[in-house]
Formats: structure tokens, C-alpha cells, sequence
């Protein structure tokens, strides 16, 4: 069986918390608390879960901004450490587009400078090449050829994704981490970036790891879904399939509570509270607070991600067997 | 309309004078809300709508900003020509206010209860200790967790979901007739966000008209009896919501709903409205969505369409709708 293009296993990233007068570190955010995963060439994995879940710092930790406490992160057999010289080569492989184009652009450098730099610094083009990849990534992302000498400030919020998404397509990815890539964008305007981005998978055979909070928009491009609550997965399989029938509660509640046009007007299962602490999360499953059919168990025993119904459909939940489906609205 | 109107917005102007020039922000926008009424107001960022509704209250910084034109009537009053000591007495009594961004809408140096009493005290004759009783009364109407330690805690020891309750009692504490709610849920997570719509719909009594500003659809169709959209301005379309959805009149609102990515899934290429918006320091001299509009013609580029009635409460700002509601003229003739 040839590797998979991406292969997590037992990713732990914690961020200590510090205080008092010598900082000393008393306690640890579990922010990606054991997660594995794998993503297979060309494929679209959707990570999805509410904000501090930890599906950032999980994307942040596999592009080497962050590092992880424990586990292994492998780009086709061979392991990721962005130390090593062959780090930087397969560094290449894997680009990010962030979620907030108002920062995630240096306002000092014009659009030739930003696309282009990645290129320079793996000497992958002479400077004098510049203008021509930078022209040609824009033609692939729709700009106009006239943005190359403009700065960041001078285009809109979808213009400026569109231009991260150049710059993370000039190294030839086989892999591009989006984060949240349409959160900060309008209605009008996050259609265009979505259908940007299929149109580049189809053409260069991209793997994209998509993350993001909103279901419909994972629901769009995703093969596969992923769900995240407080540093762990809790369900994964077809999107169709964990979006349908979702088998664990938590995915029930979050497609329960997202408000559609033309659906049905009242919810049919809303979570009470907050979502815990991460510091502190609780014991064995950490839903359990929150949970409409707790029994004991939860508290006592950690709920493995084990298959429910089909092979390729897993759910970590002591009580999957038990609790009803929700009919799915339109 | 028999009914008179609560809150009753006449031909509002609003301009910023900023350093690159003249923004236009809000330009002859009217519209009508009745008691006990829940009205969306939608559109995408920068259309004009939280700025129509900080207008309405007088809550817009001057300078930069200049009303140009307009009246704002509520319960027989012009807000907008009210002496400051009497547009006291309408923020908070009369209308509450519900804001986008609950950790910058508290002071971070008072703590909850202190900020909720004051409130109360400002407008009704009560005991400090009253007060206090009152404040946290509503504090445990809202389902705020430990409701006695909270009231002694500051802002930002409370998640987003708890601070947006406060809020809303803090909005909902002196019976408002009309809330205006901007953006409410936006900065919050899905589940909350359910959380706290639903506390919404339980507190408010069928007195209370709610102005719901939003740009998203999903929230509009679950709560709201009327739709008012908002393009680069102006108002664009007004109706009733399941009319308005269902066969909306305005070729921005068709596309809106259009663009809006579906749960249900499929693998259709999502439609997507083309180009940007204008900028409001020089919009087009016609119809403002001309530019992106699939079915302009000359005139729309040359003339601004007025809003024309096309069904009973319902008005587009089309000139393909000033041409059906000639046709129908026709055809009664």
C-alpha cells in the first residue's frame, strides 16, 4: 500500500500557562490532545469544531509553526522535522492559507515580493524570473497581471486571500492547509474563493486539509470530515455520511444549531454551557458535561474512536449504539 | 397601514468625512418597524447597516460623521432633533441595544452587576439594594451560571456567551418596546449562538418589537416576520420573509441567496455574485449593483432606481420592477 500523504499519530501540542512572579509554568492548555489522522493524496479532509477546539494549533503544529509535545507527523513515509536539511525540502510540500487576509500579508511588500518570495528563498527561480511566476500565479488565482506592484492595502478582503492562495500555490504544493480561508469574507464573496479553490484542486491535483467552523462550507469540498471538540477527534468519515447521520453527539448538536434558509425554525437539541476549560478538561470523555445522554461510564472511562455502523465511519462514544439519529433537514 | 409605526425611519443620510474624501453610508434609506414586529435587517459588511442603527440612536461619532438628511421617529418623537437629556431617557427604556462585540461593549474596569445597576438606577426610582435585587433577578432570567458571583465579577473573567447574556439583560432589563440587536451572535460559536437566540425568542414579550441586524440568512429566516436588504447604502429590498426568500424580487437578494453554501450538500458549483462591491467614496451613478448585475441594461447604469411596490408590503429598488408593476396596472385596466 503506497503511504498516505499526510500521516499523523498521537499528536499531543500543549501551550504551557504561565504566571506568578518567576512565570513558572503551572499547568498546560491541552490544545491538539492525541490526535491521528491522515490525509491521502489529492484528498479534501474537513477539520471541524468551535473556536479554541484546537483545530488551528493542529494545523499551526503541522506546518512547523508550532511544535508538538508528542507524536509523529509524516509527509509520505518520511518524518516531518523542519530542523533537518531534508525538513526544509519537504517543507516545500505543504504551504498554508490563513484565515485573516488583513494579516496574514505583509504590508511592506508588494504582491510581486510576496508571491514570489518562497520561490527565492528555495532557489526554485533566478530574480530575474520573478515577474513572469508572479504573473502566472495570478492568472491561476484570477488577478489581474496590474496587481503585481500594488501593496496588500489596496485590494479587498477576497482579493487578498486570492493572493495568499498564489503565493501558497507558487511552491508547487502537494498539500495546502486552509484555514478557515472564508471565514473573514462576505457571502458574495466567499462563493468566489470556494469555487477558486475547487478549480485549483481539479487542476493541480491538491490535497487540502480544510479547516474550518462552518459545516456547509466543509460540506462543499470536503471527501472526508473530521470532528474536533477540545484537542481530540471525536467523529471521522465521508462527509456525506458524518454530516447525514452523525453518530456522536457533539456533531448532532453542531449541525443541530447551525441556522439555515428555509429550515426548520425550532432546534431540536440545544447544549447547555460553555465548553470547559482546556487547562482542566474533564476526565475520560471530555463531552460529558455538556452531554445530553451522559450515563456513568462517561465519566470514568475515555471513549474510543472506533467504527459505528461502516468500517470508515468512527465515532468515540460510549453511548453511539443508544442515542436516535437526528433527521437531517434540508 | 392602519397601525402607527414604532420606530419609523424617514430618508436617512449619513456621510464620514475621512481623509480620502466624502463615505457615503447611509443614502435615503427609510423603513418602518410596528410593535411588537421582528425585523431583519441584512446585507454585507459595510452596506450600511449597523450604521443606519447606531444613527437611530444617536450613537455615531460627530465629527466624522453627519447626518445630511432624515428623520428618526419613535413613539411620536424625532431622535434625531431630541435634546440630550430627553434621548436619555429613550436608550435603555425605550430602546435597548444589543452589540456585535460583547467584550468591548462592557467597561473592563467596572464590574457586571455594578455596570447592570447603574443602569437600572438611571432610569427608575430604585434603592441601591432594589437595584441590585432587580439587576440580579434578570441575571438569573437570562441563565447566567452563578448569577450572585457573577454580578461581583469583571468582564473578562466571562466567556463570550455569558457576557452576550448580560447584554441582553442588560437590554432587556428596563422593558424596552423596541430592542435593536447588531450582529448578536456573530463573534460566537455555533452552539452558543443557538443558545442565545433562543433566549431571545423566550424574553422577549409579544410586545417587544426586536431589530435583528445580521448578515446571516440562516439567523433571519429562523427568527424574523419581515426582511429589509440592504446593497452599498440602500435599501434594496423590503418584504415579508417567506415571501422575500421564496421568490425574492431584487436580483442582489436572488444572488445573495443564491451564494449562501447549502448543508444539504451536492456537488453543484456554487453560484457566486461577480466582482466587488463599490466603494462608498464613489459609488456608480445608476443602480449600485449594476456593475454585478446579471440583468442590467442602459438605464440602470444612467438612473437610480426608486423603491417600487411589487406585492402588499413589499418594495425592490429594480427597474424590472417598476416594469411589472406597470404591467400589472395594465392588466387591471
Amino acid at each position: 500500500m503506497q503511504p498516505q500523504l499526510l500521516q499523523i499519530d498521537g499528536l499531543r501540542t500543549w501551550y504551557p500557562v504561565k504566571g506568578g512572579f518567576w512565570a513558572r509554568t503551572h499547568g498546560y492548555v491541552h490544545a491538539v490532545d492525541g490526535v491521528t489522522l491522515e490525509v491521502a493524496p489529492g484528498e479534501t479532509v474537513g477539520l471541524v469544531g468551535e473556536s479554541g477546539c484546537g483545530k488551528t494549533t493542529l494545523g499551526r503544529t503541522i506546518i512547523g509553526l508550532e511544535r508538538p509535545r508528542e507524536g509523529t507527523i509524516q509527509l509520505t513515509g518520511k518524518p516531518l522535522d523542519w530542523q533537518s536539511e531534508d525538513g526544509q525540502a519537504l517543507r516545500r510540500r505543504v504551504q498554508m492559507v490563513f484565515q485573516d487576509p488583513y494579516s496574514s500579508l505583509n504590508p511592506r511588500l508588494t504582491v510581486v515580493d510576496a508571491v514570489t518570495e518562497g520561490l527565492l528563498h528555495h532557489g526554485l527561480i533566478r530574480p530575474a524570473q520573478r515577474l513572469d511566476e508572479a504573473s502566472r500565479l495570478l492568472g491561476e488565482v484570477g488577478l489581474d497581471p496590474d496587481a503585481l506592484h500594488r501593496y496588500p492595502h489596496e485590494f479587498s478582503g477576497g482579493q487578498r486571500q486570492r493572493i495568499s492562495i498564489a503565493r501558497a500555490l507558487a511552491l508547487h504544493p502537494e498539500l495546502v492547509i486552509c484555514d478557515e480561508p472564508v471565514s473573514a469574507l462576505d457571502v458574495s464573496v466567499r462563493a468566489q474563493v470556494l469555487n477558486l479553490l475547487v478549480d485549483l484542486r481539479t487542476r493541480h491535483g491538491l490535497a487540502y486539509l480544510f479547516i474550518s467552523h462552518d459545516l456547509a462550507v466543509v460540506r462543499h469540498l470536503a471527501h472526508r470530515t473530521l470532528v474536533m471538540y477540545m484537542g481530540q477527534l471525536v467523529e471521522t468519515g465521508p462527509t456525506a455520511t458524518v454530516l447525514n447521520s452523525p453518530g456522536h453527539p457533539y456533531s448532532q448538536a453542531l449541525l443541530a444549531a447551525v441556522p439555515v434558509p428555509f429550515g426548520e425554525r425550532a432546534r431540536k437539541l440545544v447544549l447547555p454551557g460553555d465548553v470547559p476549560s482546556p487547562v482542566n478538561p474533564p476526565l475520560a470523555c471530555r463531552f460529558h458535561t455538556r452531554c445530553p445522554y451522559v450515563i456513568d461510564l462517561c465519566r470514568q472511562v475515555v471513549p474510543p474512536l472506533e467504527p459505528f455502523r461502516s468500517p470508515d465511519h468512527c465515532v468515540a462514544c460510549h453511548r453511539k449504539q443508544a442515542i436516535p439519529t437526528l433527521p437531517r433537514p434540508k | 397601514m392602519t397601525m402607527t409605526p414604532l420606530l419609523d425611519i424617514r430618508n436617512l443620510g449619513v456621510v464620514f468625512d475621512t481623509d480620502d474624501g466624502v463615505l457615503t453610508a447611509v443614502d435615503d434609506v427609510s423603513f418602518a418597524i410596528n410593535p411588537g414586529e421582528v425585523v431583519g435587517l441584512v446585507g454585507e459588511s459595510g452596506c450600511g447597516k449597523s450604521v443606519t442603527a447606531m444613527t437611530a440612536l444617536r450613537l455615531i461619532p460627530r465629527p466624522p460623521g453627519r447626518i445630511v438628511s432624515g428623520e428618526v421617529w419613535f413613539a411620536g418623537r424625532d431622535l434625531l432633533a431630541l435634546p440630550p437629556a430627553e434621548l436619555q431617557t429613550v436608550r435603555g427604556a425605550g430602546i435597548g441595544m444589543i452589540f456585535q462585540e460583547p467584550t468591548q461593549a462592557l467597561s473592563p474596569l467596572h464590574r457586571v452587576g455594578a455596570q447592570l445597576v447603574e443602569a437600572v438606577r438611571l432610569h427608575r426610582d430604585l434603592s441601591e439594594t432594589d437595584a441590585r435585587r432587580y439587576a440580579l433577578d434578570w441575571l438569573r432570567k437570562v441563565g447566567l451560571p452563578d448569577p450572585e458571583q457573577r454580578m461581583h465579577a469583571y468582564p473578562f473573567s466571562l466567556s463570550g456567551g455569558m457576557l452576550q447574556r448580560v447584554m441582553i439583560a442588560m437590554a432587556l432589563m428596563l422593558g424596552p418596546s423596541l430592542v435593536i440587536a447588531d450582529e448578536p451572535t456573530t463573534a460566537l460559536d455555533v452552539t452558543i449562538q443557538a443558545q442565545i437566540l433562543d433566549l431571545l425568542r423566550e424574553l422577549r414579550t409579544p410586545e417587544t418589537a426586536l431589530l435583528l441586524i445580521t448578515h446571516d440568512l440562516g439567523v433571519v429566516w429562523e427568527m424574523c416576520d419581515r426582511v429589509i436588504v440592504m446593497y452599498a447604502s440602500r435599501v434594496v429590498e423590503q418584504g415579508p420573509l417567506d415571501a422575500v426568500f421564496k421568490a425574492p424580487a431584487h436580483p442582489y437578494t436572488r444572488a445573495l441567496l443564491d451564494s449562501v453554501v447549502s448543508l444539504a450538500g451536492g456537488d453543484r458549483k456554487l453560484v457566486a455574485i461577480e466582482g466587488q462591491v463599490p466603494s462608498p467614496l464613489a459609488y456608480p451613478v445608476g443602480c449600485r449593483f449594476a456593475p454585478r448585475c446579471p440583468h442590467a441594461f442602459a438605464r440602470c447604469r444612467r438612473e437610480q432606481p426608486a423603491l417600487y411596490p411589487v406585492a402588499e408590503g413589499r418594495v425592490s429598488a429594480c427597474f424590472l420592477a417598476e416594469k411589472s408593476e406597470q404591467s400589472t396596472a395594465n392588466g387591471e385596466q
